[in-house]
């Protein structure tokens, strides 16, 4: 039972990684915690549930035009609400976020109504696959060897490539960045578009994987991953899979231990305890203070 | 007597407005210590409904089991706050930044959890608090307590403490050293911004009157941090006008039915980016007042109440 | 100065006269959620309650007054509620309020209605110390310490299950307080309850839960949330391979149940106040006229009770020749057999309601059919 709760936990964090990843690449390059990035999840996860419901497209298909759209999304969010903010305190963008949040998640109750809705049954085919006493399901494997992925190619993209160098200017000093010839605007522009259309892959294989999709998944699952990406430290691409992962697994085991009704309490205590430790996150840089 | 005569009183008030007036008043009372924590002294916290949660229940308990007068039912309900905001503080007020918001938010998620398996909060059913103990009705008294902190708020602002905390929030190594013990103060602004939430939540269990840990969550930290960002940062006229303004907004929106919320969570956007350092950050309302009187205002030291850079710079 | 702020008096008095003036129609106040986390009980009820008018309406209104909705978002909040209570009965001057269909919500209005001597009508508070609140108090929902003993009496004896696995929403209130009513209820029986597990309204992820379950090897799941988690459970249970059902209250008797659920709802059973298969000719007529409404969708619990809580406001107008709630307080009170689309409803001497008898429903080839018919025994 241990290893397939461990399993269960696992999946389960791969899920709270995928979120965290968009999160903390955002958070990495321009310091904003964007509260909106729960709400692009869940759009991410209508948008492909209304292409295979309405339009029968395949789910694969219509998981990268959910990626196209949120894609999108982001890049016309951060255009409104944080562009105009940048030179601002980052609670004031922070707001703006929240504000987003609220704005979005309202929409698609107006259109979409207040209950969940699922995928169809058939639209990816589940094989029970068995590892001794435990099992692991085909869509669970493709949830934990996506964000595996996904993580992977970002840290290609940011430390490999010339875009990803720019990225790092940004992030380390946005305006020597923007002086050395940096067009800092683009990088910005390019890291939301990123890091939405990760979220919306996060919110279909989470839609698929839990078979529910509801206008208010967003900001529990935003927490959560936020919550993992500063385990993992915040602004670390690799510190937000092993932060996802160990948070879903904490979770799982407390559950399991037999404490259900602590889950919440338990995945939050684990993270304060972490930050007593090392205040910066498992895989955090030290913050540089300046005098 | 005196209770009849008030009572009489309220009542000459319209009761819908009356609703909305001391809603109001509780939203100031709990913006007011955010304000202090987050606006003057600089640190995050996303947890501050976890205070209030606290002085709810305190302050609903003690009225349900033992009745007591309500001012010392108030007090003790602040105080307990207080209590949990030096336990909690003083571990997690070494973090910094956004490491510092996601452990309130922490600290507030695992609190909301306890409250939800506790026998005495009665778990998911919640409480249903009686009429308080005390002769003077519930809308005064929610008034007076306002002008209180209001006050006391503008005296600790002033006073070589309200410095202090401004110089951490401006500088904090800088602050270290020029002899300011950074942790201590800090704690201190944290203990007091949980003792007037304290206040907040046991006000509002007996003006609700009826209390749920569920209540207390994220949702409700974020309202009062959107109160006092939107308000101006630091600045305690900012901090009374963000919340009045966003406890009435969504009865001024009711209007448009359905599609409020989404006007309402448009507007935080345009409001931020109109005003990005809130409505009333920089803006010396002292020297307005002044203005609209005629009379040349008293030239004061630079780190005033509530002018200049206020919200500018939260790390 | 003192003459400005009698004028001001003077002008804010008149506005309020000229609202109360306003006769010829009977108002009536939606009290719930439209936009929010709990929407999706309020928008249901409202859309039952709209329907109720109609028909009233359409039979001549209630003592020569239209009947009229006066609707107002609460988005789940409790001092956004308080606001909108005083504002039906100052402004509005609502003969009655319907909703909320949370408890927590109903509780914060409740002494405000209290206060101000205006009926409230609960369609779906089921939780404990309601009706307690005051005289103007009620709730048209079935009671869960009364369905319970006999269902349990029913899965024990006649059905043979002998180990519940029990889940309950540790956030939800209506679940909190079922589970203690069933806990009650198993005591003494000779079954056990093998696994108690809690989960989070708003949770997704199960697994870890259900593996517990999963390892106690239990007869049946008694769930007593509501159908969104009920149908993520039973999903997550058939991907585990557990194949046993689940039961559980008028919480999970959703179509959404059913269309979010799937396959893995097959069998499973909740217990209700009334019987959509062979229904009740009131109850027949509303579900053809909700299904024409509604492109052929099914109302589910919400709807009916929104329904049914509008019906009775009527009929006790009716009784009391009267649209002062202080006068069809009394005849809401005692109502008898009323037979409702939602079960036929008695208010007891407490004013708790009634419904008797309880059907248990179970889920066979996608859509809610009889299982067992189950008498409730109703104090006199």
């Amino acid at each position: 039972m241990f290893w397939q709760q461990l399993i269960n936990g696992i999946a389960l964090g791969s899920t709270y990684a995928l979120i965290a990843l968009g999160y903390t690449m955002v958070y990495g390059i321009i310091q904003l915690i964007n509260f909106a990035h729960g709400e692009i999840y869940m759009v991410g996860a209508f948008a492909a549930l209304v292409f295979v419901m309405i339009f029968k497209m395949n789910i694969f298909l219509a998981m990268v035009l959910a990626m196209a759209v949120c894609l999108l999304m982001g890049v016309v969010i951060e255009f409104i609400a944080y562009r105009p903010l940048r030179r601002s305190s980052r609670l004031s963008a922070l707001i703006s976020a929240i504000g987003v949040s609220t704005f979005l998640s309202t929409l698609v109750l107006l259109i979409f109504g207040a209950d969940a809705k699922g995928f169809p049954d058939h639209v990816f085919p589940v094989v029970q696959i068995h590892i001794g006493s435990a099992e692991i399901s085909s869509l669970q494997l493709l949830i934990i060897g996506i964000s595996a992925l996904l993580m992977l190619s970002l840290e290609f993209i940011v430390h490999h490539t010339k875009i990803g160098k720019a990225m790092r200017a940004t992030s380390q000093d946005y305006t020597t960045a923007a002086l050395m010839g940096v067009n800092v605007n683009l990088v910005i522009s390019f890291t939301f578009a990123l890091g939405s259309a990760l979220a919306a892959a996060g919110g279909v294989l989470v839609g698929i994987y839990f078979n529910a999709v509801s206008f208010n998944m967003g900001l529990m699952a935003g927490l959560k991953a936020f919550a993992a990406a500063v385990l993992g430290g915040i602004g670390s691409i690799p510190g937000a899979m092993l932060g996802g992962v160990l948070l879903g697994v904490v979770e799982v085991l407390g559950v399991a231990a037999g404490y259900s009704s602590y889950r919440d309490a338990i995945a939050f205590a684990i993270l304060v305890g972490v930050l007593m430790f090392k205040p910066t996150g498992l895989l955090g840089q030290k913050i540089q203070k300046k005098v | 007597m005196i209770g009849e005569y008030l009572e009489n009183l309220v009542n000459l008030v319209d009761a819908y407005y009356l609703q909305i007036f001391v809603n109001i008043g509780i939203a100031i009372i709990l913006a007011l210590g955010l304000n202090l924590v987050t606006g003057v002294t600089g640190q995050l916290s996303l947890g501050h409904a976890a205070f209030m949660s606290i002085g709810a229940f305190t302050g609903g308990i003690l009225t349900i089991k033992l009745g007591m007068p309500f001012s010392v039912n108030l007090i003790s309900s602040g105080l307990m706050a207080a209590f949990f905001g030096v336990l909690i503080g003083f571990p997690i007020l070494r973090l910094s930044g956004d490491y510092l918001a996601i452990a309130t938010l922490g600290f507030a998620e695992i609190l909301k959890v306890i409250l939800l398996n506790l026998d005495i909060t009665n778990r998911a059913l919640g409480l249903s608090v009686p009429l308080p103990n005390t002769p003077i009705p519930l809308p005064i008294y929610v008034w007076l307590t306002v002008l209180l902190v209001i006050a006391a708020m503008i005296l600790i602002q002033n006073s070589r403490f309200g410095r202090a905390l401004r110089a951490i929030r401006e500088d904090e190594i800088a602050a270290e050293t020029m002899g300011i013990n950074t942790t201590l103060y800090k704690i201190q602004a944290f203990a007091i911004g949980a003792f007037t939430a304290g206040l907040g939540g046991c006000l509002y269990a007996h003006f609700i009157a009826y209390i749920n840990p569920s209540d207390f969550g994220f949702s409700k930290s974020v309202d009062i941090l959107n109160m006092v960002v939107l308000g101006g940062l630091g600045s305690i006229p900012g901090s009374v006008l963000g919340a009045s303004l966003l406890t009435a907004a969504p009865e001024f929106l009711r209007f448009m039915e359905r599609y409020r919320m989404l006007v309402y969570g448009a507007l935080l956007v345009f409001l931020m980016i109109f005003r990005p350092n809130g409505l009333l950050g920089g803006v010396s309302v002292r020297q307005l007042v002044c203005k609209a009187l005629g009379i040349k205002p008293r030239p004061r030291q630079s780190l005033s109440t509530d002018s200049n850079m206020e919200g500018r710079r939260v790390k | 100065m003192i003459k400005k702020i009698s004028v001001l008096i003077l002008i804010i008095f008149m506005l309020c006269m000229s609202v109360y003036g306003a006769a010829g129609t009977v108002k009536i106040g939606f009290m719930g959620a439209l936009t929010g986390d709990v929407a999706m009980f309020g928008i249901p009820t409202l859309a039952g309650m709209k329907m109720a008018v109609e028909d009233v309406n359409k039979a001549g209104g209630v003592n020569g007054q239209k009947m009229v909705i006066v609707e107002a978002d609460n988005r789940g909040d409790k001092p956004e509620a308080a606001n909108i209570a005083q504002k039906f009965i100052s402004r509005d001057r609502v003969a009655a309020i319907v909703g909320d269909p949370t408890t927590g919500i109903t509780k914060v209005v409740a002494p405000i209605c209290e206060r101000n001597k205006v009926v409230l009508l609960s369609a779906g508070a089921v939780g404990t110390g309601v009706v307690e609140l005051g005289k103007y108090i009620f709730r048209n929902t079935l009671l869960d310490s009364v369905a319970i003993p006999p269902l349990v009496d029913y899965f024990v004896n006649e059905a043979g299950y002998k180990r519940f696995a029990v889940v309950t929403s540790d956030n939800n209130d209506f679940s909190v307080s079922l589970t203690q009513v069933f806990k009650n209820a198993m005591k003494g029986k000779k079954a056990q309850i093998v696994a108690d597990e809690k989960i989070k309204d708003g949770d997704k992820d199960f697994s870890a839960q259900i593996t517990n379950i999963k390892a106690k090897k239990p007869d049946i799941i008694f769930f007593s949330g509501y159908y969104t988690e009920g149908a993520l459970l039973m999903k997550e249970a058939r991907k585990q391979g557990l194949n046993v059902n689940m039961f559980g209250g008028d919480g999970l008797y959703s179509p959404t149940l059913i269309s979010l659920g799937g396959k893995a709802v097959e069998g499973s059973m909740v217990y209700v106040g009334f019987f959509p298969e062979n229904p009740s000719p009131e109850t027949a007529k509303f579900i053809n006229a909700f299904k024409a409404k509604n492109n052929g969708k099914l109302p589910g619990l919400f709807e009916t009770q929104g329904y049914d809580a509008i019906m009775m406001l009527a009929e006790a107008m009716k009784r009391a020749k009267s649209n002062d709630p202080k006068k069809f307080r009394d005849e809401l009170a005692k109502i008898q057999n009323f037979k409702g689309v939602s079960g036929t409803i008695t208010i007891q001497p407490n004013q708790e309601p009634i419904k008797s008898p309880v059907y248990l429903l179970e889920i066979k080839d996608g859509a809610y059919k009889l299982k067992a018919k189950v008498d409730v025994k109703v104090n006199k």
